[in-house]
């Protein structure tokens, strides 16, 4: 290159990374389309049924979504560190089960839901144990997890149901900050605002929470580091092991909050809840721009993909489609997402 | 300077039965470039793992400035001020170069927060030294050029208080005038009393720019000789016989004979 052209080329490359600037990354683009794809979808079922565009369906999605949105982020956490955990769901009916025994065993509501989500989180931890200290691919490890918090959950309660837990434990998944209710003179009560849900206040804490956990600390750039390359990581002076046991222990309490948060929706501690919550979790992460290899995924993208999820079943049992087919169009939207997430990886 | 850097010393390693390093000693002094070469396989990588703490040995000692030190990890051996810039290079792919520059060692704020903003600053600064042309430092590492990548592997290692650099292969994924860098580095860092250790096996390079070569063969140290002693066939003879031709006699020697 001679000298004189020298100032022209930069000035080229200058304006084509301008021109880029306006173009979103590959990122921000996947995030672009999920976005898209969820207006679509709530305008969609909109159109198709007048009931879903209500308040009231509004906050039922909310609930449903921030059951999902909990496990999710757990998920996007272990799914950044290249692993999978297929344990949330078995997880959450243990974690509630936990609390609902410690309750009933006379321990105050509030320590008792504590020690569900500190039982979440040891399953988590021992799934991490499991993946780092004895080296067992983490489909494997947290498929055993999966059965065994399932088993546990159901010889600890015979399979029956834990109710009559009083109302304090309905509350925080039954109520709502900032709901205004105006007693009638016929003597029922009218809500007049319903507020916000208390497990939709919980989800948006725990997202800032874990967004800022895996974009501004010294953890979050480790588990991106081991999922991006482990032996890099390793060899750079990361501790991998204590990243994946990191996020492993975060899904498994997440996992045990959202239990909580479930059980005490239903003001019942049900060890039968949960099953295949893991899927709509993992949906959740893939369809928000995590890559099942590894080193990719952030908290909004799971937020987004966890409103597409919620609102596609929502929405679906809102038009009359029945569970079977349900089932169907789920599994084909995971496939789809991790197609898309294939397609976006090649070179 | 009276004390070596770092003196191996009877570093053995086995894997099952097999001796991968066997009784090897080896010592660098500050500012020396010491060209480590061998087959593949014949234990050179896995020497230059147990230096840089990513490997621990199965018998035998590191001394570093004359008193005994044990690596369990890489951070270890980056305390005791050893580098290593490795042939894979080692980078996190998905994050950016100022990540990858400060992966491990992050800079941290008052609060212990990620202070993104000084990495890249130092990050720029740095790799500006070693590639002027180097602008896109947000991006993620691998939609880098392999010089770029090498050179942030470099600026890694090279960034931090270092006493003892180990390179593996520093160049093998470079052009010419890279790799000319690359030479021009070595000699300055060498100038700073840097000790080197050079993996190569570019006999070029290792002419150009070694003070001693040490030769491994099958695990075993089978020479080690100022550069001025041995020509490149003798070397050739080292790495494939493990010993040096018959009638060999030092070669600086021989040229003092010959006037």
């Amino acid at each position: 290159m001679t000298l004189a052209s020298r100032p022209a080329a930069m000035s080229a490359r200058r304006s084509r990374a301008a021109a880029f600037q306006f173009l979103p990354d590959a990122a921000k683009l996947h995030r672009l389309s999920a976005l898209a794809t969820l207006f679509l979808l709530i305008l969609g079922f909109a159109l198709a049924s007048p009931a879903f565009f209500s308040v009231n369906n509004g906050l039922t999605i909310l609930l449903q979504t921030s059951v999902i949105g909990l496990l999710g982020i757990g998920m996007t956490m272990v799914i950044i560190t290249g692993g999978i955990d297929l344990s949330v769901g078995s997880v959450l009916a243990l974690s509630g089960v936990a609390s609902g025994m410690a309750i009933k065993a006379g321990v105050p509501v509030g320590p008792g839901m504590a020690f569900g989500v500190a039982v979440g989180a040891a399953c988590g931890a021992l799934n991490g144990l499991i993946v780092t200290r004895m080296r067992i691919p983490p489909f494997v490890a947290t498929l055993g997890m999966m059965l065994m918090a399932r088993g546990l959950a159901l010889q600890l309660t015979g399979a029956a149901p834990i109710s009559q837990l009083g109302e304090a434990f309905g509350r925080l998944g039954n109520g709502a900050l900032f709901r205004i209710v105006e007693m009638r003179p016929n003597g029922f009560p009218k809500v007049i605002f319903p507020g916000i849900p208390y497990p939709a206040i919980v989800l948006l804490i725990v997202a800032i929470a874990a967004a800022y956990l895996l974009r501004r600390r010294q953890i979050g750039r480790h588990i991106y580091a081991t999922g991006s390359n482990e032996e890099a990581a390793r060899l750079s002076g990361v501790r991998t092991d204590r990243a994946k046991l990191y996020a492993y222990a975060m899904s498994g309490a997440l996992a045990g909050l959202a239990g909580i948060v479930l059980m005490s929706r239903l003001v019942t501690a049900q060890p039968s809840e949960g099953v295949m919550y893991e899927l709509d979790a993992i949906a959740a992460a893939v369809i928000g721009g995590a890559s099942l290899s590894g080193g990719v995924g952030t908290v909004p993208g799971t937020m987004i993909g966890a409103f597409i999820i919620g609102i596609l079943r929502n929405g679906l049992n809102m038009a009359g489609v029945s569970a079977f087919i349900q089932q169907i169009v789920i599994g084909a939207v995971v496939i789809a997402a991790v197609w898309i997430d294939h397609i976006r990886n090649r070179p | 300077m009276t004390r070596p850097l770092v003196e191996l010393i009877d570093i053995e390693k086995h894997f099952g039965g097999i001796r991968a390093v066997d009784r090897v000693s080896l010592d660098l002094w500050p500012g020396e470039v010491v060209g480590v070469l061998g087959h593949n396989g014949a234990g050179k990588s896995c020497l230059m793992r147990i230096l840089s703490g990513a490997m621990t040995p199965s018998a035998g000692e590191i001394r570093v400035n004359g008193s005994p030190a044990s690596f369990s990890s890489p951070n270890d051996a980056r305390a005791a001020g050893i580098e290593t810039i490795y042939q894979t290079l080692a980078l996190a792919d998905h994050l950016d170069a100022a990540a990858n520059l400060f992966l491990g060692r992050e800079l941290k704020t008052r609060f212990g927060n990620l202070d993104d903003a000084r990495m890249l600053a130092e990050a720029r600064t740095v790799l500006a030294r070693l590639n002027p042309n180097f602008k896109n430092l947000r991006d993620p590492v691998s939609s880098l050029s392999g010089g770029q990548r090498q050179v942030i592997a470099i600026a890694r290692a090279i960034y931090f208080d270092t006493k003892i650099l180990i390179m593996d292969e520093p160049t093998a994924a470079l052009g010419p005038s890279e790799t000319a860098m690359v030479a021009d580095l070595i000699r300055q860092l060498r100038d700073e009393g840097i000790g080197i250790f050079l993996v190569s096996h570019d006999m070029h390079d290792v002419f150009e720019l070694c003070d001693r070569v040490v030769v491994m063969n099958k695990g075993r140290l089978v020479g080690a000789h100022a550069i001025h002693e041995v020509s490149k066939d003798d070397v050739l003879s080292l790495i494939v016989k493990g010993e040096l031709p018959a009638d060999w006699s030092a070669r600086n020697l021989m040229a003092e004979a010959a006037q």
